[in-house]
């Protein structure tokens, strides 16, 4: 046994206190291990080690993109097509996804959407004024001379009149309060 | 040392530093065998260590230690690979336990194991002996 091997050599005062100080020690580290093992324990039981794995995989990306930035060998420069964004894709000047307009039904460009939708609510108002409820409201509006010729007391307003000062912001029919929110 | 339990109702008839201990719970009813013997000198040690919350701070810089030095990591790592191979629903904390126990406690940096054991026998000379 250790003890008495140490007794030989060491005063039992030492021995004795070291023999303490080593239990102590051993006590903390297993406590210390328990706790990682209930972390783990957790981990593994809530199924986060997909989520890390995931977390770190969306660092290791960023950082690649933010090195891509700074590496200087990139083409930074418009140059028609061949911008590249920072996860080094280029798109195209006008944006090509097609999908259907949800005020006529038709497939449109979505780089088109915008000067579509002016011609699209603007037609289509003209039918749509006979039926809306507060007509006052519109008769207002229409009477103070904005550049749209025909008004809806909705929302389109606002955002038409955006529209053709050449905002490329997207309208709907849907806002009811007739506030757009200012680029 | 006095042949009174240390946790008796008073310790005045206690030498010197023993009397500072703070307990002075009455012995607890249930009769469990262990209420006879004398408290060991480890116990001892434990309470004042605990008390005076000298544990709870060696436990912090070990734990800092250990993290500092990929311990904590490689118990992890440990960890994951059991739990892959038997499966994350069967895993108990237990089985963990095991897992890291003997590599846990045979991988501890002589550094960081002589720091503190310098300073758990820096706090026993002046608590005690």
């Amino acid at each position: 046994n250790m003890f008495f091997v140490m007794l030989v050599i060491f005063p039992m005062s030492i021995v004795v206190c070291v023999q303490l100080a080593l239990h102590v020690f051993g006590d903390l580290l297993d406590s210390i291990i328990v706790d990682v093992a209930s972390e783990c324990h957790r981990i593994a039981r809530l199924g986060l080690e997909r989520k890390l794995d995931e977390e770190e995989e969306e660092l290791r990306l960023s950082a690649q993109a933010r090195a891509r930035i700074a590496d200087p060998s990139n083409n930074v420069e418009a140059n028609g097509k061949y911008v590249v964004d920072i996860f080094g894709q280029t798109h195209p000047p006008v944006a090509n996804e097609i999908f259907d307009c949800m005020n006529c039904g038709r497939s449109i460009m979505a780089g088109r959407f915008a000067p579509h939708l002016e011609k699209c609510m603007g037609k289509g108002r003209k039918a749509r004024l006979k039926a809306t409820r507060s007509s006052t409201a519109a008769q207002n509006r229409y009477s103070r001379g904005s550049p749209v010729s025909t008004y809806s007391p909705y929302s389109s307003t606002a955002s038409i009149n955006r529209l053709s000062n050449g905002n490329p912001r997207v309208a709907t029919g849907e806002c009811s309060n007739g506030t757009v929110e200012e680029p | 040392m006095s042949t009174k339990p240390l946790f008796h109702k008073t310790n005045k008839s206690l030498p010197g530093k023993f009397r500072r201990a703070s307990i002075k719970r009455p012995p607890t009813p249930d009769a469990e065998e262990e209420q006879d013997r004398e408290p060991t000198l480890q116990e001892i040690i434990n309470i004042k260590l605990i008390e005076s919350g000298e544990k709870e701070k060696l436990k912090e810089l070990l734990r800092e230690r250990l993290i500092e030095c990929g311990w904590r990591d490689e118990m992890k790592t440990l960890c994951r690979a059991f739990t892959r191979k038997k499966g994350r629903e069967n895993v108990t904390v237990d089985d963990l336990v095991h897992v890291i126990t003997p590599k846990g406690r045979a991988s501890v940096p002589d550094s960081v194991k002589a720091e503190l054991l310098q300073r758990i026998r820096a706090f026993l000379q002046t608590a005690a002996l």
